[in-house]
């Protein structure tokens, strides 16, 4: 059942979901063995559902073969979808290895090969169970627009700013723009965990449906591009991070055919804002700043929610943890900040069964010990010395309830270039002369450890510049006078 | 409980359950805790005690009077935000390379469809004066109002300033701002900055958005199709009133669109104006788009709280 080979003509069409990678090939076996056995399995699964079994058709027995070689495999061909079923289902109830899942797909089931939509299925699996394994570059969509500065009376001026996308058109419209230069297979999904859709585009530069390329660029990750839409935010983000603007400088000679991933990636990338723009509302993107592996951090900050515009010190109003409802009779200063964080959402019917369950609030106070172990000024009999207790406060303002916060927003890396002079700040010289000063940071949670460092009395919470703090909710930026400025990009 | 422990050969389980019992006492009387100060300050705080306290200032111990005092002050906070909806207050920038230290804020409630309020959105605002510029101008330092409400739009038009470095378009490059300066001057004067006007469209535009939520779950509930299917299962409606609809959500966080789902695998869409009507509709079924229905569901009103009802007397 390979796809026919007979007629070869360049088209513009994308590259077909049902394009088979044969089974045999390396680095396919590579993306699946990344998987974990309950993916794996659950992915078997969807494929044999009833509604995908027509563009996953497993390998069946056929009564009229008697091939002898098939015997010889050490996974005989089912007869029917139910026996395949059958199969996987028995395999999840038993403990096992992932090996014998993965060869039973490979060399069993699907032996005639896995299709380019099995294996962007695959992959999005994996980017929901490692939501940090890629990184992802926040851009903005921002509306071109030479009028739009005149009020308008419609009612819903204030909330278009976001393109209307619709998954199918969306993805006809990219295809429309990029089909001359690329060729591309599209795969849209939702996400199970967090609210974003993902499409996956792999390119390949050839004009013909079934490219006869060896099958080992199928799964070569540079050629796959992700570009994650959070819901109700006027952001995108993607997985690849090359300047944007078409001004940038393109990284190979423009005379060269696009050839390299590099360039496919980025005429993939001008693409996306042309193909959200209609007539009359036209969208360019615009870099924000942040780059992070961690696709819950890029919501927190780039997202819908609150916490997209107060951060560091701000945070305690993103997580309306300074004041509670104003039902509630008990005056602000004597509420704990993690039970206003809690307040606003818990439903009436709490009230009668609060003497029941309240493991929350159980489970947040170990939290307040651990901190206080951690200060320097802590004495044998667990008094705080004042000066320690003063730094605390002086923290908590500075960084807010970011620690405790109901959407934890790590950074990954944080990279700072200062612009002032290292002795004088005050002289305003911005003479060519002084070197900058590239800092990086880098660690599991940067705002997090330099939290840490300032209670352990290391930086100075009172002077420290506001990037330190998380404020400026980015990964890069440009710092004078301890404020950032804008990047040129 | 004695009997229980006989039974078991190793102290063990006695050990575990005591503990356990330790455990649910703890947070009973934690809880009992809780209710205690809830209750004693909703005391402090009510119409009847406040006067009465107030009448014999002498009597008052030391101890008791901040208390009464401070209760006093937080119910009448509080009876402002309930009554108005936005306040202000002030606020300090701890930060120290901040270019103004003193920053407005305001405090938007809204109430909700399950007798509460929504976790209160703020609004920091800056005081800048620009350069050659005799009044101070206001902007937006920093919010928590959900992105697709946009910002910047608002402030374009309520808060003009001659500086265009609001928060949203801050990594904008100079060619822009340069044209907008040109702008700025063949224009000859700003406009006037409107707080007013800016908070009134913000809340409204909030406001609209928890109203679209809440009739979106209103919906939900009365097809069974809540988070809780227990609860008001007086609104429930009969199987056979539901219309064949299986489903019915929200697309978006944003709640303007909804999408909706039928038995025999029609599918549709709505689109939820900010004044609860249903302004455009879309049914798409087997042999092409049901006209008839999406007639239904603008028709008579449009009033998306009786969508349920139309639709029904469309099917029967």
């Amino acid at each position: 059942m390979a796809p026919p080979k007979s007629v070869r003509a360049p088209t513009t069409a994308s590259l077909p979901n049902n394009l088979r990678i044969p089974s045999t090939a390396q680095s396919l076996t590579k993306t699946l063995n990344k998987l974990s056995r309950q993916a794996l399995l659950d992915l078997a699964l969807i494929w044999l559902d009833d509604q995908n079994i027509k563009s996953f058709p497993p390998y069946l027995q056929r009564e009229e073969t008697n091939n002898e070689d098939e015997e010889a495999l050490p996974y005989p061909a089912a007869e029917t979808i139910e026996e395949a079923r059958q199969a996987y289902e028995d395999m999840q109830e038993r403990k096992g290895g992932k090996r014998e899942v993965l060869e039973r797909i490979l060399e069993g089931d699907w032996r005639q090969g896995i299709t380019l939509r099995q294996l962007a299925m695959a992959d999005i699996r994996y980017i929901e169970d490692h939501p940090a394994s890629s990184r992802w570059t926040a851009l903005e969509l921002e509306r071109i627009d030479p009028k739009h500065k005149t009020p308008t009376n419609s009612s819903e001026a204030w909330a278009s700013n976001i393109p209307r996308m619709q998954p199918a058109t969306f993805v006809k419209a990219l295809q429309h723009e990029i089909s001359s230069l690329v060729k591309a297979h599209y795969h849209l999904a939702r996400s199970n965990t967090l609210p974003l859709t993902f499409l996956r585009i792999f390119i390949v530069d050839s004009p013909y449906q079934s490219p006869r390329q060896s099958p080992e660029i199928f799964a070569d990750a540079s050629r796959i591009i992700y570009v994650a839409f959070p819901d109700s935010s006027p952001y995108i983000y993607t997985s690849v991070a090359i300047t944007t603007g078409s001004n940038a400088k393109p990284i190979t000679s423009s005379s060269s055919i696009a050839t390299d991933p590099k360039s496919l990636h980025r005429l993939v990338r001008e693409a996306v804002p042309k193909a959200l723009s209609r007539p009359h509302e036209r969208y360019t993107l615009k870099a924000t700043a942040l780059a992070t592996k961690n696709l819950p951090t890029l919501l927190a900050l780039r997202g819908a929610g609150r916490s997209t515009a107060a951060n560091g010190s701000f945070s305690i109003f993103a997580d309306a943890a300074l004041e509670g409802s104003p039902l509630d009779p008990r005056p602000s200063n004597t509420v704990s900040a993690q039970e206003h964080m809690r307040g606003g959402h818990k439903p009436v019917k709490d009230e009668d069964k609060e003497n029941n369950t309240d493991t929350a609030q159980e489970l947040q106070l170990p939290s307040h010990p651990k901190r206080r172990l951690s200060g320097t000024g802590t004495g044998m009999d667990g008094s705080v010395s004042p000066s320690s207790k003063k730094r605390r406060l002086a923290v908590d303002s500075r960084f807010g309830s970011a620690s405790s916060s109901l959407t934890p927003a790590p950074l990954d890396r944080l990279d700072i270039r200062l612009l002032d002079a290292p002795a004088d700040s005050e002289n305003d010289t911005r003479t060519g002369v002084l070197p900058p000063l590239s800092l990086t940071f880098s660690g599991s949670d940067v705002i997090g450890g330099i939290r840490k460092l300032a209670e352990l009395g290391v930086v100075d919470p009172e002077r420290m510049p506001s990037w330190m703090t998380g404020e400026e909710a980015v990964s890069m930026a440009v710092v004078r006078g301890g404020r950032r400025i804008p990047m040129k990009n | 409980m004695n009997t229980r422990a006989n039974h078991s050969a190793t102290p063990d389980p006695e050990a575990e359950q005591l503990d356990s019992e330790i455990a649910s006492i703890r947070t009973q009387i934690q809880n009992l805790k809780r209710r205690k100060r809830f209750l004693s300050s909703s005391l402090l705080a009510s119409p009847n005690v406040q006067p009465l306290l107030r009448k014999s200032p002498t009597t008052l111990d030391d101890d008791l009077s901040p208390l009464a005092q401070a209760a006093g002050k937080h119910s009448t906070t509080n009876h402002y935000r309930i009554a108005f909806g936005t306040t202000a207050f002030p606020f300090k920038d701890p930060s120290p390379t901040a270019s103004s230290e003193n920053l407005l804020g305001v405090r938007i409630d809204v109430s909700t469809r399950n007798g509460r309020f929504a976790k209160p959105y703020y609004i920091l605002l800056q005081r800048e004066r620009a350069r050659g510029e005799k009044e101070m101008k206001l902007r937006v330092h920093r919010h928590t109002v959900p992105s697709f409400i946009s910002m910047s739009k608002l402030e374009d038009v309520y808060l003009p300033s001659n500086k265009k470095v609001s928060s949203a378009n801050e990594e904008s490059d100079g060619d822009d701002s340069e044209e907008e300066m040109r702008k700025l001057k063949a224009k000859g004067n700003t406009r006037k900055q409107d707080l007013r006007a800016f908070v009134r469209e913000l809340r409204r535009e909030l406001v609209a958005w928890h109203l679209r939520c809440d009739a979106v779950e209103m919906l939900r509930e009365r097809l069974g199709l809540g988070d809780d299917a227990e609860s008001n299962s007086v609104d429930r409606l009969s199987p056979e009133s539901k219309a064949g609809i299986v489903s019915l959500d929200s697309t978006s966080i944003e709640t303007r669109y909804v999408r909706l789902e039928w038995e025999d695998g029609r599918v549709g869409r709505f689109k939820l104006s900010n004044t609860g009507h249903v302004e455009r509709a879309v049914v798409i079924g087997d042999l092409g788009r049901d006209k008839a229905i999406e007639d239904a569901m603008i028709g008579d009103g449009a009033k998306v709280e009786t969508l349920l009802e139309r639709l029904k007397e469309h099917t029967s």
